[in-house]
């Protein structure tokens, strides 16, 4: 895309999502809103600024963080590795690959008896859950994308010496992959915000936990508060690894 | 081991090599010796087995039957072979440097030593500028002279190359082939050439080996042996050359009436 069209787009998107929250917001002032069911958008920056002041909204951030980025390394971490074993030995393939069918349908929110049997209310109980959706996610893409690997590579890593299982590995499964992989690992993060809030809505501290006591006393402009800052959440992380994407992967482009 | 070590002994040599499957033999009988520094070419019709058995000879498949004796390293920092493939099969992850010392990599030598040798094969082939840039953004011809870059740069004793400008443009496989032949002067790498141009073959190798099924089902093998001597630097107009050719082409049963190889 040129530079003007590119600006173009932004203007229309920024325009568009500025009528969408004046619209809302004048539905409510002329009541054709119920107040009581939607908050008033130009409610929300003093609401935020409330949490922050009180300390709330950093520390359920803070803990919601915690949960999530313990789920996110340990699923990603198992995923790749188990993902990319299984492409690369064909016994480890076999043995696991009805386990693998037989859970993987299995919702990570289906986990949640369990995790609060195993682990009672607590963290872990969110890390494990948030581990389950980050895992399958990357266990397949890294999967599939060893697999997808051209045969001719490693003929030519034979021929120059780099035979061996773990030159293999680190010279072409992993670079070759890597593009692949990391589309998983991306995805993962989108993925893990999602069970984090499920997961708290449990009573684990953290971002959901402040939203369900806020809807019990029907504060929606917390809730609001919340949803915008897991939106803005995954937007900051969702940035900085596309950073680090395009970074690695610079070959492509 | 004195044989071995003797500087004109066999770089390759290859007794009653048999190549395939139990049930469907493709090669058989295949006995070929290759003499330091000599290039030697291998032609034959399409699926006769040439590229398979350029794999026998490097080892990266077993034969049925027979054996093959590949002369081990000599130099230090250098491996017995190497091979240049059709496709140039660089790797996109790395840029053109990092390709070409692929095979340098766990041959004991440091990072800077690494670089080094591996500029040296590149000014070879003409490419030491394009040293630091990535794969996708050279030419067709470009990538393979890395490929070929890359193959030298390990200081082989015998270099395999499969069909390795087959792929290109003809103005492009030309220049190429004219490069390959003053490379050779300055490289002590015997070559083992499959093509299936008989022409490329005249005009690169020593000695030309015609791959061929003595019958329609039985399995290839080797039909003749040609010795070409014209001096290098062929040319294509040169007298002797297009002699040369038609042998081979008899040979190959490319001269015979088409009704006769098609029935």
């Amino acid at each position: 895309m040129t530079r003007p069209a590119r600006h173009r787009r932004t203007l229309i998107s920024a325009v568009s999502l500025a009528t969408l929250v004046a619209l809302w917001e004048t539905a409510l002032r002329v009541g054709w809103l119920p107040s009581n069911l939607v908050p008033l958008p130009s409610q929300i920056p003093g609401v935020l600024w409330a949490e922050v002041l009180d300390g709330i909204w950093l520390d359920v951030v803070l803990s919601s963080l915690s949960h999530y980025s313990i789920g996110l390394v340990i699923g990603s971490v198992l995923g790749i590795a188990v993902g990319m074993a299984a492409a690369l030995l064909p016994r480890f393939d076999a043995a696991h690959s009805w386990l693998a069918r037989l859970l993987r349908p299995i919702p990570p929110l289906a986990w949640i008896p369990f995790a609060i049997i195993w682990f009672g209310v607590t963290e872990t109980a969110a890390a494990f859950i948030i581990s389950i959706g980050v895992f399958w996610i990357n266990y397949f893409t890294s999967y599939s994308a060893v697999r997808a690997i051209n045969d001719g590579y490693y003929e030519v890593a034979r021929a120059f010496g780099q035979g061996g299982f773990s030159a293999r590995l680190a010279k072409i499964s992993l670079p070759a992959a890597a593009p692949g992989i990391l589309g998983g690992l991306r995805a993962g993060l989108g993925q893990g915000w999602m069970t984090v809030v499920a997961a708290e809505l449990f009573g684990i501290p953290g971002i959901g936990q402040r939203m369900m006591e806020a809807s019990g006393l029907l504060a929606t402009d917390v809730v609001v508060v919340y949803m915008l800052t897991i939106a803005a959440l995954y937007a900051l992380f969702d940035f900085l690894f596309m950073r680090i994407q395009r970074r690695v992967l610079r070959w492509q482009q | 081991m004195a044989a071995m070590n003797d500087a004109s002994a066999p770089v390759l040599t290859a007794r009653g090599v048999r190549l395939g499957f139990a049930d469907d033999i493709v090669l058989d009988d295949i006995d070929l010796e290759v003499a330091p520094r000599e290039f030697v070419a291998m032609v034959g019709a399409s699926g006769v087995g040439k590229s398979t058995l350029l794999r026998a000879f490097a080892g990266l498949l077993a034969p049925l039957r027979g054996d093959v004796h590949l002369s081990t390293a000599e130099a230090s920092a250098s491996r017995a072979w190497s091979m240049v493939f059709q496709a140039p099969r660089l790797f996109p992850w790395r840029r053109v440097r990092a390709n070409v010392e692929l095979g340098l990599e766990g041959l004991g030598l440091s990072r800077d030593e690494r670089r080094a040798r591996a500029m040296e094969p590149l000014s070879l082939v003409g490419l030491e500028e394009l040293a630091e840039r990535w794969p996708r953004t050279l030419s067709g011809g470009q990538q393979q002279r890395v490929g070929i870059a890359r193959a030298l740069a390990v200081r082989p004793r015998v270099l395999f190359m499969d069909e390795p400008f087959s792929a290109l443009d003809a103005l492009t496989r030309q220049r190429l082939q004219s490069e390959l032949t003053e490379l050779r002067q300055r490289s002590d790498a015997a070559i083992v050439f499959v093509t299936h141009d008989i022409e490329e073959a005249v005009l690169l190798a020593d000695r030309v080996v015609v791959l061929a099924k003595p019958d329609k089902d039985a399995p290839a093998t080797v039909r003749d042996i040609v010795t070409i001597d014209l001096p290098l630097a062929r040319r294509r107009e040169q007298s002797g050359f297009r002699d040369h050719v038609q042998r081979l082409e008899q040979h190959i049963g490319v001269a015979a009436t088409p009704e006769e190889t098609t029935s």
